[in-house]
């Protein structure tokens, strides 16, 4: 009367088809480099110039960028270095940043790319990337390089905040983030939520320039003025562009990306009067992951990122600030110094994050 | 020679106390049918599928041609068996066609060897134009003489029937014993037939052997069990007795309908009972009788009549279909037999 | 026959309480779901009380409310919409019901998120396609309805759950008896107290057991709340896992969550054992349909209306969108790109990880079968039923939980498409569980004893016999797993290696980048291949014979 031969059959087969299965992809899927991590601290003028034919196989990035504003950066180096396959996981950045600290041991990521700083400098005081400056970076700003550096910066963007032109008129324009507080935009406004790297990284800039009793208490505000929290800011510019809200609280470049499409919107960049705050900006940045499988094809992207021609593809086709000194500007776009700043200390920032996280679950920011 | 022996078997199943199957011995000769009758739950289908391998006894020994099968410590599964096995549901193979189902046990063969087989077998039943039918497209008794056939086929030492004809209606049921019955004989096949159904059991066994609450309570052939039954199950269940109740006298037997002569070897004035079938009774209509008619059956060739004494007993008696009484009548009632009955001390 | 098997049953029940090696490796299988569930609780448990203190003070008492308010709106809609279509296309001449049947049905070939997101491209306020033509002829604004918050979820989510009560409605109206309402109207009951007072009551079980599946489903649903902004447990835990470094206040909701659908699991398991008052017997004929009259054409209408909702205008909208999408080279260039990003790639990345899922929850899904069906007894249906708590897990959950068990003990599995496939396979192993079950129950023990008799080994039997014979009934169970694996979006996008695209993916990235003519295709292509196992299945349907 037996039947328990069988199942001991299936379990057998089973075992075997998830092994077979198991083999298959670390063969083709992730073929391990030959070359050892680079460890060593490469200042950018013995950085050897690597020839894009020599540079094949995989590259593995993180991303917290949005797809679509990476995307022409990476067929741009693809371009250039026909051999590299990339592989692309784009997410929020602390989803990515938590699969980076979950894989320390077993690293699958080359290069991470965010959309603020607080995130890599954390990241880089818990050892998870390597020190790497590309080529040229020597060039950028030093607040825009981590220590030791382990982390580049990109590119600059701003918090702004736009608006729906036949909407809203000029006289009634907001000057101040806090003025989305007044009861007068109730359910007007569209802001993305508490995932949203660069809605984490105003929260947290807030809380280092006005504390975080104000902060909650400007938190609490744009949740009783019932403002929608979208995941991303791409929806926010589009709900606004369609006059589905007066106003966003966005990046500056997702104006001018609504404006594109023909929406008849405007920006304000605020907080700009005597005894405000400042314009808040951040930046992005991206790093080399200790331990990454493919270090050379991470050091060229690294490399492409910050030359001339990716720095362009970020001014042009995404009207951000490039941080590398003599690229230019999208002509529609303001110049940075036209503008006062907030004073944010990310070193201090990033060792604060947790207690931002802290203050958007206390509050219930979507 | 003996192809079967069944030793001491008992079955006990998990959570119950009673057993299934209790203490259990019988034989069986080669070219015999034995049937296996009782009513249901009498554990006469649990000691088939012992023998079968289908089960394990908890105790007692099983032996086909002289090598043990089943033992306590021996017990060999049902494919290393040799036995044949025809179900109640005829368990034909949906995905097979009538001659893949019997080719099904023929292994180690040549395919020639096979094709041969299977000829025969589907002649022997008479399916010989149905062999690429599939099982859903064949009727009741097709499926049941295919069963058979599939059965029969690898020549096995023995065959087990688990109440074959319960699924045909009583037409075909009729017609397929006798078919059947044909069939083993012509094969010479041993074989052990579980029925609870009588009839069908007097007709397909050489021996039948009653069972009981999980015993055996005789085994014999057809006449032995139906005449001379020896206990009051058996006579009850194979022979639809009624039981009259009556003293011992020096003479015979003192009942309530008259004097049976008939000498036991019983002390005076102990208190037995009678088996007695309808054919033992006779009546006559009398308004002083000792009895009365409560019912009548027609049943086509007699009359069955019962009755009851006054005493509150109640007896079956026939009559010619011809002759008709009316219920409610006072008749006297009598022991008609001329063959010995079958007492039991009550 | 079934009378037959049944005593077969019995008679095993009590011969064979326990078939060691098959309970063992039903156990095993049983071990495997229960880790990720008992590892969820453990974490939840573990976590700093501070995690717990901040989620009681502010957001569990209103993901709740949230959660529980959603589930119940949803089921109760999906009754009353599958109860009624079932018998509009059951039990009255409604015209065109044999086209209705299949077009009520198929709407479980469109994932929620993906009707969420062409309801929503069509309704939403001020941007929406209807809004916008409204006020480009009135020249300005007309308020419509907004598909965003509750009362768009709830609607959306009805719209794409209702056929599960449908089918279960419309097979349990077909299996009716004609003669049990003929003996309620013999006793006086006009045709309307019929219906409530006798038809519905006989389909309760069945209903009460498809309702509390839908429910399950409302509970794991992640896209369709998200996308139209309604919180509940599942949504919190996505952002919970997608907006921070630490992990303790996802594992305490989602252990929350688990409890809830595992109560609500409980009731479906209980109910699902009597499932059924009524069955097709022998001498069964249908009850007369009911003549609708002058309801004729508002009760067409009506129906029209449904499965234009819910079928029609998702599917025309998707094909406009591809047209769009095809005509733009731009978009084109973006849909079809080469390599991994490319179109085929995503095709078949979820055609091979669904189809391997579907292969092994039906491999492993056998031991526990069999060892239920051919051994019942308390242990193997403890085990039978605990290997169906995947229901209970939603998507976001077994993702948390993989994530971080695989990382710790299969590190080699990690980033690999395959821990993708394990969280479907868990995920969806109750489907194959139950279809295994119910092949195996149709199948009479003593076909494999017979087989036995004929000189095969048991293991023998099961390939020569028993296999092919319950082999559609694993075919069923198989693309089941398949179909809603093809769909399965939370846990996809939280396990998927770099690189790992699946059609479901896409659309939602895509979708949630406001980029629909992009994702059309993919969306298209989703749709009609879950479509086909779909009607594979429907086929084996009583209603479609």
């Amino acid at each position: 009367m037996s039947k328990f031969n069988i199942s001991f059959v299936f379990l057998v087969i089973m075992l075997l088809v998830s092994a077979c299965g198991g083999a298959a992809p670390a063969a083709t899927e992730a073929p391990v480099s030959t070359e050892e991590p680079s460890v060593s601290v490469l200042p950018a003028t013995e950085a050897p110039a690597i020839e894009s034919a020599d540079v094949s196989g995989q590259l593995v990035i993180y991303s917290g960028r949005a797809e679509p504003l990476l995307q022409p950066v990476i067929d741009a180096f693809k371009a250039k270095y026909p051999n590299v396959e990339v592989l692309l996981k784009a997410g929020s950045n602390s989803e990515l940043a938590n699969a980076l600290i979950e894989e320390g041991a077993n690293p699958q990521a080359d290069v991470f790319i965010t959309t603020e700083l607080f995130t890599v400098q954390s990241l880089a005081q818990q050892g998870v990337f390597q020190s790497y400056l590309p080529a040229g970076a020597d060039q950028l700003p030093a607040e825009f390089i981590g220590a030791d550096n382990l982390w580049t910066g990109l590119t600059r963007r701003a918090r702004v905040i736009m608006y729906n032109a036949d909407l809203v008129s000029q006289e009634e324009l907001p000057t101040s983030i806090f003025d989305l507080t007044d009861p007068k935009w109730k359910e007007q406004i569209a802001a993305a939520g508490s995932t949203n790297g660069s809605m984490q990284a105003q929260i947290a800039a807030l809380r280092q320039l006005i504390g975080e009793e104000e902060t909650q208490a400007w938190l609490n505000g744009l949740i009783t003025n019932e403002v929608t929290f979208f995941g991303g800011h791409t929806d926010v510019r589009k709900a606004v562009g369609a006059g589905e809200f007066k106003l966003g609280l966005v990046n500056h470049y997702y104006y001018h990306l609504q404006k594109a499409e023909g929406s008849n919107v405007g920006i304000i960049y605020p907080d700009q009067g005597e005894g405000q705050i400042g314009l808040i900006t951040n930046a992005t940045a991206a790093a080399v992951v200790n331990g990454a499988p493919h270090v050379d094809a991470a050091q060229a992207f690294m490399d492409f990122l910050v030359s001339p021609e990716g720095q362009k593809l970020f001014a042009e086709q995404n009207y951000e600030y490039p941080l590398l000194p003599g690229v230019e500007l999208h002509p529609d776009v303001q110049p940075l110094d036209e503008f006062r700043f907030a004073d944010v200390n990310v070193v201090e920032a990033a060792q604060d994050f947790e207690a931002t996280f802290d203050l958007m679950e206390t509050v219930g920011l979507p | 020679m003996t192809t079967l022996e069944v030793h001491n078997l008992v079955k006990r199943f998990y959570g119950t106390q009673q057993s299934a199957v209790n203490d259990i011995s019988f034989e069986l000769m080669g070219g015999d049918i034995l049937a296996l009758v009782g009513p249901s739950g009498c554990g006469k289908t649990t000691t088939l599928r012992i023998i079968a391998g289908l089960e394990r006894p908890d105790s007692g020994v099983v032996r086909l041609n002289d090598r043990v099968v089943a033992s306590e410590s021996v017990f060999v599964p049902p494919e290393k068996r040799g036995v044949g096995m025809v179900f109640q549901d005829h368990a034909l193979f949906p995905h097979l066609t009538v001659s893949e189902n019997i080719a099904f046990g023929l292994r180690g063969q040549s395919a020639e060897q096979v094709k041969k087989t299977v000829g025969e077998m589907l002649h022997l039943v008479g399916l010989l134009p149905l062999a690429k039918r599939y099982p859903h497209a064949l009727s009741g008794g097709e499926r049941q003489r295919v069963a058979l056939a599939r059965a029969l086929a690898p020549r096995p030492v023995l065959v087990l029937m688990d109440e074959p004809f319960s699924s045909l209606d009583a037409d075909l049921r009729m017609e397929m014993r006798e078919h059947v019955r044909h069939i083993l004989k012509s094969m010479q096949a041993t074989v052990v037939f579980v029925t609870h159904d009588q009839d069908e059991a007097l007709y397909m066994g050489d021996r039948l052997a009653v069972l009981s609450n999980g015993q055996l309570e005789q085994i014999g052939t057809p006449e032995e069990i139906f005449h001379e039954s020896n206990t009051r199950f058996v006579a009850e269940f194979m022979g639809d007795s009624d039981f009259l109740k009556g003293r011992v006298t020096h003479s015979g037997i003192q009942t309530e309908i008259g004097l049976l002569n008939q000498v036991v070897d019983l002390p005076s004035s102990t208190a037995v009972e009678i088996a007695i079938r309808a054919d033992d009774v006779g009546f006559v209509m009398d308004g002083s009788g000792n009895s009365l008619i409560v019912e009548r059956f027609f049943r086509g060739a007699f009359n069955l009549y019962r009755l009851r004494l006054d005493s509150g007993q109640t007896l079956h008696a026939i009559t010619d279909h011809t002759q008709i009484l009316p219920v409610g009548a006072r008749v006297r009632a009598f022991i008609s037999a001329e063959h010995p009955l079958t007492i039991f001390s009550s | 026959m079934a009378t037959h098997a049944h005593r077969f049953n019995l008679l095993r029940l009590r011969s064979n309480p326990i078939s060691p090696r098959l309970a063992i490796a039903a156990g095993l299988v049983a071990i495997f779901v229960a880790v990720p569930l008992v590892y969820i609780f453990i974490r939840a448990l573990g976590a700093e009380p501070d995690a717990w203190q901040r989620l009681f003070q502010s957001r569990i008492w209103k993901l709740l409310a949230n959660t529980l308010l959603l589930v119940v709106a949803v089921t109760s809609g999906a009754m009353l919409t599958g109860v009624s279509m079932a018998w509009f296309t059951e039990r009255t001449d409604l015209p065109g019901k044999k086209i209705f049947r299949w077009m009520l049905a198929m709407p479980l070939a469109i994932p929620a998120y993906i009707g969420g997101i062409v309801h929503l491209a069509l309704l939403r306020p001020r941007g929406g396609y209807i809004p916008q033509a409204l006020e480009s002829i009135f020249g300005q604004p007309i308020f419509t309805p907004s598909p965003l918050g509750f009362y768009g979820a709830a609607f959306i989510l009805t719209l794409f759950t209702y056929p599960y009560v449908y089918l279960l409605s419309a097979a349990s109206f077909r299996s009716l008896h004609a003669s049990l309402e003929e003996a309620a109207r013999t006793f006086g009951r006009s045709p309307l107290q019929t219906l409530f007072q006798v038809t519905l009551p006989a389909l309760r079980p069945g209903l009460a057991a498809g309702a509390l599946l839908v429910a399950l489903d409302i509970l794991a649903e992640y896209g369709t709340v998200a996308l139209l902004r309604y919180e509940t447990f599942s949504s919190a835990i996505f952002v919970q896992l997608s907006g921070r470094y630490d992990r303790s206040a996802a594992s305490v909701l989602s252990g929350i969550l688990v409890v809830l659908a595992i109560l609500i699991l409980w009731g479906e398991l209980r109910l699902q054992g009597q499932a059924r008052f009524t069955q097709m017997e022998s001498n069964w004929r249908p009850a007369p349909p009911l003549a609708l009259g002058k309801w004729r054409l508002p009760a067409f209408f009506l129906v029209l209306g449904v499965v234009s909702a819910s079928l029609l205008v998702p599917v025309v909208v998707l094909a406009v969108w591809s047209i769009q999408a095809f005509l733009d080279p731009q978009t084109m260039a973006a849909v079809f790109r080469t390599g991994s990003q490319g179109f085929g790639s995503y095709v078949w990345n979820s055609l091979w990880s669904s189809g391997l899922a579907a292969l092994m929850a039906v491999l492993l899904s056998l031991p526990v079968a069999l060892n239920s069906v051919r051994y019942p007894n308390r242990f193997s249906r403890f085990i039978s039923r605990f290997c169906q708590v995947g229901y209970a897990i939603p998507g976001v959950v077994i993702a948390l939980s993989l994530v971080l068990l695989v990382n710790r003990l299969l590190p080699f599995l990690y980033a690999t498409p395959f821990v993708v496939v394990i969280a479907y396979v868990l995920r969806h192993m109750p489907q194959a569980v139950r279809a295994s079950e119910s092949a195996l129950n149709q199948l009479s023990p003593s076909m494999e004893e017979a087989s036995r008799t004929l000189g095969r080994t048991s293991v023998q039997t099961f390939i020569q016999v028993t296999l092919p014979l319950i082999l559609p009934g694993l075919l069923a169970g198989g693309s089941l797993v398949f179909l809603t694996s093809l769909k399965e979006l939370p846990a996809t996008l939280l396990l998927r290696p770099a690189g790992f695209d699946t059609l479901a993916v896409r659309v939602w990235m895509w979708a949630a980048d406001g980029f629909y003519t992009q994702a059309a295709p993919a969306a298209l292509f989703l749709v009609l291949a879950s479509a086909l196992p779909l009607y594979f299945l429907l086929r084996r349907e009583q209603i479609f014979k």
